[in-house]
């Protein structure tokens, strides 16, 4: 029997050499896109692991402030030092620098080196060799040999550290040998670091190593529960489960995205394994009545489909290595998503994950060639002997009936978006959407029968009229190809609809958020005092100047921080400038109010009119929760603070961002006397126009992978269509004889089966149209929400929507041409004559 | 051997008797022809005894010791059928996909006959048909004569017990159709095989050993 299998797979690949061809490469693209973004994301991951395992060791604890201005007091180092179930306590200062010039700011991380030596042996400087070397107890720094290679200095040479308004000069001791290539940092002794940039009396953070046999959890818990509200203690796992929050959700929406392709994938199968069946149905009637068991006629098709996939699911292997170096290279590791930037990971085979996409290629093939394969097995063998494929119109006998599956199908989509995230990821949303798929497909026939049923009365001219009648009784082919096409133009649409709606939102945002024309900002340090005190006078360029102030709060160890704003806000009007999405509260007179962003809301569950107690300053504080303001920028997260309320606080508001108004015609003043500071301090100065523009290209960076998709999805979709028409061709050779003979010429032919192919195509593309509004709706309103928490309006682009069904249309036509002309190339006579 | 009793099937549709208590018996090397009116069920009678059909009455024993078909599953009539069965058909029914060779080895595949036996097995039947060399030629390529000869070589390299076959001659040009049907004779003949074949044509009729016409009243 094998060998009976494999005479029947190559024949089928002989005569179905482009769609076979086809359907594999579909399947890889499948295949390829979801392997490569696991091996890219992974490979992310591992190296962020691995540089954080270079900075951090690995401490069974790390006791850290919450707030990113705050800072763990000395007299916590003593407390724990002396704990007995403590084996080592390494403290250690972090802060950046610029170097001379450049106005990238750099990591200086101050050690304690005989604590180091235990905890941070990836941190551990080595000495140079120099007769005049400086030693790091000296005051000697040390730079990692990425650094050394990037600023192209050696040992002994002697580099000025800025931050702020201050400078220093110190002289490279030596280098950091166990550094990572693509670790930027400096390594100093935590004394010399403390002295000249602070904090006095305090360390970022303290590193702990327990004792063997320490119940290292219990441990855990009881110190956790004596620390105070400004301090955390976190585990090394808490560092990866941040680092695999931080692009969760964007690599599960890649990842449905290559779903998506494996779809179109498995249709193609199911459209090239149907028509194969129809075409061979009288080859397998005759091995039916020969003996070939009724199992073996469904297994034939589904090894088929298996012989298509596994192939195909094996090329996409080797596809989505090479996508993911490629990809790597020119999106970088996050593939455009803003993630893990400045990672340059290797990429790795990984067995594992392959075995898994290898599975579901073959998974995606073999479903394709399941419905195909029943077909074959229901097929009457003496019927099929006789007269081919048995496909019979589909009569509306009872529309109600025929109403009951769309229905069901959309109330159950309907209490799905009902559901919450389940575990973070929208799940339910992706389901949701498979359905409005399967109901946009299970309602064209009665669609397609109740439009053309009408029209097919009409007086026309006899091919149009048959074109007509043909595609009203909706026969198996017609629904194939039209399932064809609503499936690929209802994802395409949707997709053009939620990115064309997020990008509106974007710019409308933009708008909002970027009220000034000038912006100043500095990536290392507050503002330098100089300029502060420069723009305080009159004789400036500028009639209005913000100033604001970043930085983090770690509500959830486990969760990346929430950024914190430090605004000069007007507690009355924060409206002025914050973009809210609800009713604002105002806020008792003897509370300061934050207010939260879109993101915060959702992951921490606040909400407007709440009294919340928050980690700020090193103590908790309570807050009024006033309004929830929409945020692209900050996908975990951002509180807003106003100056004034911030300082009541006993806050030390120093400034990092800067928004500036020009006086009138003015403006190349402005620039020409913001230029000397910006020179002397590596500050970034941008008007507006160009960060909306910068931030719309990042934008469209970052769904590029998108329009790929697309396109292959419609390509797919057409090609689709194509197989259908000319299989159709085939299976109604009698029936065009007979109307060849009945007087019907060969243009009649080619024109009654070109309209055919059209009425199809605009079927499928209205019909895909609606279900494409309708999931674009679902992902605008609901998986955006709950995989990004970012809401904006449903925008829908008709222009383009429009241009894109009208070019598929054209390219259904062109393929429908191709089918009637093999029509023309017929052997009438002799078609009529074999089916007497 | 085939022996049928008391076989009774209605028209599916039409709701009326095709025939009501039919019986007869085709001994070992015997050559029956079966005639009669067009739907009268002559193909639906040939249908129940390959176990394509389903009889409301009555049984179909076929071979040594008798099995009968009516009484199996869809999986044990395809294996009877692969086993004991060989087909002839009017529209020869020959895979356009495979060879001529590989035609002719399907019934052997599905017969569960040994790979070793099989190239030897198919060059034989080609010679005796008239198709020497004939084998790694594509379907295509053949007149209709010869696309019956290799559909007789194919019902009978298997060995089966029963040939049956559908207006075997139907599609070809008398002369042809003479050749052919001698050619169908002999072989079955050689073989020791029963044979039941239906037909429109006196000629073919005629060369049979037995003629039965299926009348609405039974056979005659």
């Amino acid at each position: 029997m094998r060998i009976l299998v494999s005479w029947l797979i190559r024949a089928q690949f002989r005569s179905r050499r482009t769609a076979t061809l086809l359907s594999m490469l579909a399947i890889a693209l499948g295949v390829a896109l979801g392997y490569s973004i696991h091996l890219i994301n992974e490979a992310a991951l591992a190296d962020f692991s691995r540089a954080m395992k270079t900075v951090q060791g690995e401490p069974d604890a790390v006791i850290a402030a919450r707030d990113s201005a705050g800072s763990v007091p000395l007299q916590r180092l003593d407390e724990i030092s002396r704990d007995p179930e403590v084996l080592v306590a390494a403290p250690v200062i972090e802060t950046r620098v610029r170097i001379g010039s450049l106005r990238t700011p750099f990591r200086l991380i101050g050690i304690d080196v005989f604590s180091a030596a235990a905890m941070m042996p990836g941190l551990l400087p080595r000495e140079s060799e120099r007769p005049d070397r400086v030693g790091i107890l000296d005051g000697g720094i040390h730079a990692s040999p990425a650094l050394l290679a990037e600023l192209g200095v050696q040992a002994g040479a002697s580099l000025t550290l800025l931050r702020g308004d201050r400078r220093w000069s110190a002289t490279i001791a030596g280098d950091v040998p166990a550094a990572g290539p693509d670790d930027l940092l400096l390594v100093a002794d935590i004394a010399w670091v403390q002295e000249h940039f602070g904090p006095p009396d305090a360390v970022s953070e303290i590193r702990v190593r327990l004792a063997p046999d320490t119940d290292a959890a219990g441990w855990r818990t009881r110190v956790a529960a004596l620390l105070p509200p400004g301090l955390l203690l976190r585990v090394a796992a808490d560092d990866s489960e941040r680092a695999s929050n931080l692009s969760r959700a964007y690599r599960v929406n890649l990842n449905v995205l290559a779903l998506v392709a494996l779809l179109t994938g498995a249709f193609l199968v199911f459209a090239t394994q149907l028509t194969a069946v129809a075409q061979r149905s009288t080859e397998f009637a005759l091995l039916g009545v020969l003996g070939l068991p009724p199992r073996m006629r469904l297994l034939q098709v589904l090894l088929e489909g298996l012989a298509i996939g596994l192939p195909g699911a094996l090329l996409g292997l080797g596809l989505g290595y090479a996508l993911a170096l490629a990809f790597t290279q020119l999106l970088g590791a996050d593939l455009g998503g803003g993630y893990f930037s400045g990672s340059a990971p290797v990429i790795v085979p990984q067995v594992a994950p392959a075995c898994g996409f290898l599975l579901l290629g073959c998974a995606a093939s073999l479903a394709g060639a399941a419905y195909p394969a029943y077909l074959n097995l229901r097929q009457p063998l003496v019927e099929a002997l006789s007269n081919g494929f048995s496909a019979r119109p589909q009569v509306v006998r009872n529309r109600r009936r025929q109403l009951v599956l769309p229905l069901s199908l959309s109330l159950l989509a309907g209490a799905l978006l009902q559901l919450p995230a389940l575990f973070g990821l929208p799940l339910a949303a992706y389901a949701a959407i498979a359905l409005v798929l399967l109901i946009g497909i299970a309602g064209a026939p009665l669609v397609t029968q109740q439009v053309f049923r009408w029209v097919a009365d009409w007086q026309l001219p006899a091919p149009q009229r048959i074109a007509l009648q043909n595609v009203a009784q909706a026969p198996l082919m017609a629904q194939v190809a039209a399932a064809g096409l609503i499936v690929s133009f209802a994802l395409t649409a949707s997709m053009v609809i939620m990115v064309s709606s997020f990008r509106v939102a974007v710019d409308h945002w933009l708008d909002h958020v970027l009220p000034a024309p000038l912006y100043v900002r500095s990536k290392a340090s507050p503002l330098p005092q100089d300029l502060l005190t420069a723009l305080d006078g009159a004789d400036t360029p500028f009639v209005r100047v913000e100033r604001s102030a970043h930085g983090a709060l770690t509500l959830d160890p486990q969760r990346p921080p929430v950024a914190l704003l430090v605004r000069e806000i007007e507690r009355s009007n924060p409206a002025a400038r914050l973009p809210f999405s609800g009713a604002l509260i105002a806020p008792p007179a003897d509370l300061p109010v934050v207010w939260i962003s879109e993101a915060t809301h959702e992951i921490y569950r606040m909400a407007p009119g709440q009294t919340l107690r928050l980690p700020l300053l090193g103590r908790e504080v309570e807050v009024f929760v006033g309004g929830v303001w929409r945020d692209y920028a900050r996908q975990f997260g951002a509180l807003v603070i106003s100056r004034d309320d911030y300082q009541r606080l006993g806050g030390d508001f120093r400034p990092s961002d800067l928004a500036l108004w020009p006086r009138p015609g003015q403006e190349a003043a402005a620039g020409e006397w913001l230029a000397p500071h910006a020179l002397a301090h590596g500050l970034e100065v941008a008007e507006s126009a160009a960060i909306r523009q910068l931030s719309l290209s990042i934008f469209d960076k970052s769904f590029a992978v998108t329009y790929a998709l697309e396109a292959a999805a419609m390509l797919i979709g057409v090609f689709g269509l194509a197989v259908t028409l000319t299989a159709s061709v085939w299976l109604r050779a009698r029936e065009l004889a007979t109307l060849a003979a009945l007087g019907f010429d060969r243009r009649m032919l080619r024109r009654a089966l070109m309209l055919e192919g059209a009425l199809i195509a605009i079927v499928g593309l209205l019909i895909g149209l609606v279900c494409g509004i309708a999931i674009g709706a679902v992902l605008t309103h609901v998986v955006n929400p709950q995989a990004f928490h970012w809401r904006m309006p449903l925008t829908v682009p008709w222009l383009t929507l429009l241009a894109g069904a009208a070019a598929t249309l054209l390219a259904a036509v062109f393929a429908s041409q191709q089918a009637a002309r093999q029509a023309t190339r017929l052997p009438l006579a002799q078609v009529l004559a074999s089916s007497q | 051997m085939l022996r049928v009793s008391g076989l009774a099937r209605r028209h599916r549709e039409a709701s009326r008797a095709l025939f009501t208590d039919l019986g007869f018996a085709i001994a070992a090397g015997e050559i029956v022809a079966l005639v009669g009116e067009s739907g009268i069920g002559k193909s639906t009678l040939l249908n129940c005894i390959a176990g394509l059909d389903t009889p409301d009455r009555g049984s179909i024993e076929i071979g040594a010791p008798a099995v009968d078909i009516v009484r199996l599953g869809e999986a044990a009539r395809a294996a009877l059928r692969a086993r004991n069965i060989g087909f002839v058909f009017q529209a020869f029914h020959v895979l356009p996909t495979l060879t001529v060779a590989q035609n002719i080895g399907v019934p052997l595949l599905l017969a569960g006959v040994p790979p070793a036996e099989h190239a030897s097995r198919t060059q034989t039947l080609l010679t005796r048909v008239g198709l020497p060399g004939f084998g790694d030629r594509w379907p295509a390529s053949l007149s209709g004569g010869e696309l019956q000869r290799v559909a007789i070589a194919r019902a009978l390299v298997h060995r089966p017990g029963l040939i049956l076959a559908d207006e075997p001659t139907g599609n070809l040009d008398p002369r042809t159709a003479s050749q052919v049907l001698a050619l169908l004779l002999e072989r079955v003949r050689d073989q020791q095989a029963s044979a039941l074949i239906v037909t429109h044509s006196q000629h073919v009729a005629e060369s049979c050993d037995r003629i039965l016409t299926l009348t609405p009243q039974g056979l005659q």
